[in-house]
């Protein structure tokens, strides 16, 4: 079924969008992450306009971080202080995020910081994840004790001014590194189209020791609220958000996130990572394949003012 | 279509009174106005039109050439070229062309470069060589290749389907009458187009006249694009509400526990 995208301006098959939100969904429940770097990359190898589809993928993600977030609300696994102090990070860097996007976009160089901006995360995340999850599987093979949170570790991050008590995490900790937490992935969340999952919560247990059952809550929590604050920017800014496009990928996402979920609960936290891993990487190396290999036309054309631009 | 036919000869001989010229030209579109809405994959007009002859002109031996544009509201468009940089594949030269049509389709009854000379074709832009590409003041491309830039613009567009040239596709239905079909792609820019037409023989312009055409939104898609850009602000807090409403339906329909 064709259907007309008002903001984007072509038609769509509307089943393709619904099958790809599908997809995405069900990846992202199974791993627990908001699935936005495999949607973005997937609409602008659809044919979906770049720009269109960052802005897009912000409104999508805050549909599919939301219906996770009831389940997690109603377990009480969610620290609000922490979620409210990422946010105030997570809205300027959005904003700023939006101010670059513009700039990039008008200068012609948006699909290029993009892609480098996804070989860059996507590879360093992958790859830690890829090392992280095969120690923990051939631990878990040698029969290997897993060590445990010990209560009195610090790292350099401990040392901060600035300290504030978060009572449901169990920590006190400075307030400096949670905002520029919030505030990176704020920024990349809204220039890349992800919410920032996959960097928020390896970002919360390695870094700021939050214990692993309040993170994931608190996390997506989060990329909620700043997701939300990324589509009224975007919507504000460069008038690239599709709702019709939104709502489908949202139906779709959210659909096939509760086969994920349930898929999920039947494999084993360290496999997931692994697959985890791989995805993110094989993601990233198409990015870089893009870059690298010459390209089939050297040419481009984009609208700078007038009918549609 | 048959009223339009009527209203067309109609027209005809209220102009047959008027007429000053030896041969006129009449034509009349499909419809004036195409409206987008969410099932919208494309569409066509029709173009009609009927040549005229005073009665004291003498027939000239010799066929007629027909040439009919439509053409698009004007865009500056900035067309790059990669190069590589430290390894990578980056946009690096550009040249923006300035005020050139959003869309241009020219249907004829001979290939371009025979309906005219040059100079005649590149004044009334007739065919996609002729369409005068003005670039922007700046630009860091030297003269010698800005000829590929031209070319790649015009590929890149004809690819897109926004700009084609479709000799031999205007179909006389008698000696002096006339139809073609210009295919609108669902990409079209919205807008006021302009249809031309010219009539020519021998290289030389006999007449020519312009209709005006409007391509816009309507219904939801027009609703949606106008919330979109006049009150962007109340079109990001619905999207947002409406995410959220989703999200938390999703979350109570699907409760495990």
């Amino acid at each position: 079924m064709q259907v007309y995208l008002p903001i984007a301006e072509i038609p769509v098959n509307m089943f393709v969008i619904f099958g790809m939100g599908g997809a995405v969904g069900f990846l992202s429940g199974l791993f627990g992450i908001g699935g936005g770097f495999l949607l973005t990359p997937l609409l602008i190898f659809s044919g979906i306009p770049p720009a269109v589809s960052v802005a897009t993928v912000t409104t999508q993600v805050v549909a599919s971080s939301a219906s996770a977030v009831v389940t997690y609300w109603r377990r009480k696994a969610i620290d609000l202080k922490l979620a409210t102090m990422l946010l105030i990070g997570g809205v300027v860097g959005s904003l700023l995020g939006v101010i670059l996007f513009d700039v990039l976009q008008s200068v012609g160089q948006l699909d290029l910081v993009i892609s480098l901006a996804y070989v860059t995360f996507l590879g360093a995340i992958g790859s830690l994840m890829l090392i992280e999850s095969v120690r923990a599987i051939r631990r878990r093979k040698s029969g290997a004790r897993v060590t445990a949170r010990r209560p009195g570790q610090h790292n350099w991050i401990h040392g901060l001014p600035f300290k504030m008590r978060f009572r449901q995490s169990k920590l006190y900790v400075s307030v400096l590194p949670i905002l520029a937490l919030g505030g990176i992935i704020g920024f990349l969340g809204t220039v890349l189209g992800i919410g920032g999952g996959f960097m928020m919560v390896p970002a919360l247990i390695y870094l700021l020791r939050v214990p692993t059952n309040i993170v994931i809550g608190t996390s997506l929590l989060q990329i909620m609220f700043t997701m939300a604050a990324a589509t009224i920017f975007h919507s504000i800014g460069t008038q690239t958000v599709d709702i019709v496009l939104a709502l489908t990928l949202m139906i779709g996402g959210v659909i096939g996130a509760q086969f994920g979920a349930r898929m999920g609960q039947n494999l084993r936290g360290d496999q997931l990572r692994l697959l985890l891993a791989l995805l993110v990487l094989l993601v990233g190396m198409r990015f870089a394949i893009d870059l690298l290999l010459t390209p089939e036309d050297f040419y481009s054309i984009a609208i700078m003012k007038g009918a549609g631009a | 279509m048959i009223s339009r036919v009527a209203l067309l000869l109609a027209m005809v001989v209220c102009l047959f009174g008027t007429q000053t010229r030896a041969e006129d030209l009449v034509t009349a579109l499909s419809s004036d106005e195409v409206s987008i809405q969410s099932n919208f994959t494309g569409t066509e007009i029709v173009i009609f039109g009927q040549i005229s002859r005073d009665l004291n002109t003498i027939a000239r031996p010799g066929v007629y050439d027909l040439a009919i544009t439509v053409e698009g509201p004007s865009q500056d468009i900035t067309t790059r070229r990669k190069g590589r940089f430290l390894g990578v594949w980056v946009n690096r030269e550009y040249e923006t062309f300035q005020g050139v049509p959003s869309f241009y389709a020219l249907a004829s009854t001979r290939s371009v470069g025979e309906l005219g000379d040059r100079d005649l074709l590149d004044e009334y832009a007739i065919g996609l060589h002729h369409l005068n590409l003005a670039v922007s003041g700046h630009s860091g491309v030297p003269l010698s290749e800005r000829d590929d830039f031209r070319n790649a613009f015009l590929r890149l567009r004809q690819q897109q389907g926004l700009y084609s040239e479709r000799p031999q596709s205007i179909e006389f239905l008698t000696e002096t009458m006339f139809r073609t079909k210009v295919p609108l792609p669902a990409n079209i820019p919205v807008g006021q187009y302009k249809v031309k037409s010219y009539l020519l023989q021998d290289g030389g312009l006999l007449s020519a006249k312009e209709s005006e055409l409007t391509v816009a939104k309507s219904g939801f898609e027009q609703v949606t694009y106008n919330l979109a850009n006049n009150y962007s602000l109340i079109y990001g807090l619905l999207a947002v509400t409406l995410a959220i409403f989703t999200g938390w339906l999703a979350g109570v329909i699907f409760r495990k526990d």
